[in-house]
């Protein structure tokens, strides 16, 4: 199955930004809603049978300052990612672990570089960091903090 | 009989890199197991928004001690897409030539591994021994046995001399006359069988479950190779085939290992029949304009994905590097139940465990 008929598929259910569609090289691009996202992936495996989730990145955008970015990069011969903004207070995405269990490592990853919370895990243990670290999420820059 | 919880790592003289390791056990029989990671996480993604796109190669290098060269390759890819320009055909090749060298070395470094947990030391002295023609070229090449240095945004920092040419067409054939012998070794000993044959199985449904990746995917029946689905050049010209197992145990994850080395000697010879003449680099810019792109190649272990993107300053806003053996340690909790005591070092030796790489 090709992007486009993905895109195909998805429009149909939900509405889809088409301006983000060729934003990344090598990669399409569907920007979705975070409460979207289980319905979609849902769309991807059972219908589309596009089962390889390749990894989730975050990261903290410009513009809008300080809100965070999640891409949720699939392959299916084709690069494939599903676009969430997030606002930078209170971050939240649901778990998409019952689905995809290969989504667990970078679930928390995320979460303990971010500090986006996970809902619907019963836990969600730091990955790489350490078990007592309490400060603020590394990869979350302060507003006016450049690169670095 | 009660069961005992057994705490091996993050430090332990049989693990070569660290992890935290609790197994537990009841007799002989494994019950189930957990594992902690992040004893090396060296914080590379975030240390790479502080330095520059020229600076970050030597970084990209350290993110692993054995595919180090493909790291360096997929990081220069995804730079040279968001600057707009395309290496010269030598440079993609001599690229690619150090990407095949690299697969085989780190096979051959994997079957040691594997047959020195097995109990077959003379396998591991013999791969390992082979394994030495390859880094001795490689420094030969590029100055460096481990990290070699041979990117360079725009291509690549050496050409390949005469001498050398003819240094690497030897270095093939003694290899080839070792690989052939290996894999015969590997074909009919029957202690190898025994010891991998029905061993730490992962199946097709799982390999999907959790995104499993490279030649543990293949020897479970996904035919995927990016080098074939996702080529870059010169893959899309180098005839090969992408071997694949359906038993999807240990022994099939050292077929498909070790036909690989021989498809990528083969490749290799093609590679230098076919290299072309040029330069070896063009000009780059240091500032990369604004914009976002990912890169996906295939490293010995399997998909290594890099996602970057660019503010239009001198440093990166974002560089994402997901390591293809991230998603086998999502596994290996699963694999350490229901087995014995002694093929505890079969499931972790079958993974081929690069715990710097999953750290980052």
């Amino acid at each position: 199955m090709s992007n486009y008929q993905v895109i195909a598929a998805i429009n149909a259910k939900f509405h889809v930004a088409h301006d983000r569609l060729e934003s990344i090289h090598h990669e399409t691009t569907i920007p979705i809603e975070a409460h979207q996202l289980h319905e979609v992936v849902a769309l991807l495996l059972e219908q589309m049978k596009i089962t390889h989730l390749t990894t989730i990145t975050a990261q903290v955008m410009e513009e809008p300052l300080d809100n965070l970015q999640v891409y949720y990069q699939f392959w299916h011969g084709e690069g494939l990612t599903l676009a969430i903004q997030l606002p930078a207070e209170n971050p939240q995405l649901p778990s998409i672990t019952d689905m995809i269990p290969g989504a667990d490592f970078y679930e928390r990853e995320v979460a303990e570089m971010f500090g986006i919370a996970f809902t619907g895990r019963k836990t969600t243990p730091p990955l790489l960091l350490p078990d007592d670290w309490d400060a603020e999420p590394p990869m979350r820059r302060k507003a006016g903090e450049t690169n670095g | 009989m009660d069961k005992l919880t057994i705490p091996i790592g993050p430090q332990h003289p049989l693990l070569k890199e660290p992890i935290s390791l609790q197994i537990d056990i009841s007799g002989e029989s494994v019950l189930g197991g957990s594992l902690r990671l992040g004893y090396v996480h060296r914080g590379i993604e975030k240390l790479a928004q502080s330095r520059n796109y020229r600076q970050n190669i030597p970084l990209m290098e350290r993110v692993c001690g054995i595919c180090s060269h493909v790291h360096t390759t997929t990081y220069s890819y995804a730079v040279e897409t968001l600057l707009g320009i395309t290496i010269p055909p030598r440079a993609q090749y001599i690229r690619i030539l150090l990407c095949e060298l690299e697969r085989i070395h780190s096979h051959l470094l994997w079957l040691g591994v594997l047959a020195k947990h097995i109990g077959l030391d003379m396998i591991f002295m013999h791969t390992w021994h082979d394994r030495e023609m390859v880094l001795d070229l490689m420094e030969n090449l590029s100055g460096g046995r481990v990290s070699h240095g041979v990117n360079q945004i725009g291509g690549v920092r050496f050409d390949i001399t005469p001498t050398q040419h003819q240094l690497i067409s030897k270095t093939l054939e003694n290899l080839q006359k070792q690989v052939t012998k290996l894999i015969h070794i590997v074909e009919v000993e029957s202690s190898i069988k025994a010891r991998t044959q029905g061993v730490a199985v992962i199946t097709y449904d799982q390999v999907k479950q959790y995104c499993l990746v490279g030649p543990i995917a293949r020897a479970s029946g996904r035919d995927v190779d990016l080098r074939r689905d996702a080529p870059v050049p010169p893959y899309d010209q180098l005839p090969f085939n992408v071997i694949t197992h359906t038993d999807g145990d240990a022994w099939a994850r050292t077929y498909v290992r070790i036909q690989e080395v021989e498809e990528s000697l083969h490749m290799c010879r093609t590679i230098m029949q076919n290299m072309p003449d040029g330069p070896v680099s063009v000009k780059a810019r240091r500032k990369v304009p604004a914009g976002e792109t990912t890169m996906r190649l295939e490293a010995p272990r399997g998909e290594v994905f890099y996602y970057l993107r660019s503010d239009g300053s001198e440093n990166p806003a974002r560089l994402k590097i997901r390591t293809p053996t991230l998603p086998a340690l999502n596994i290996l909790p699963e694999q350490l139940s229901n087995i014995q005591v002694a093929d505890i070092s079969v499931v972790l030796a079958g993974v081929d465990l690069c715990i710097a790489c999953a750290d980052r």
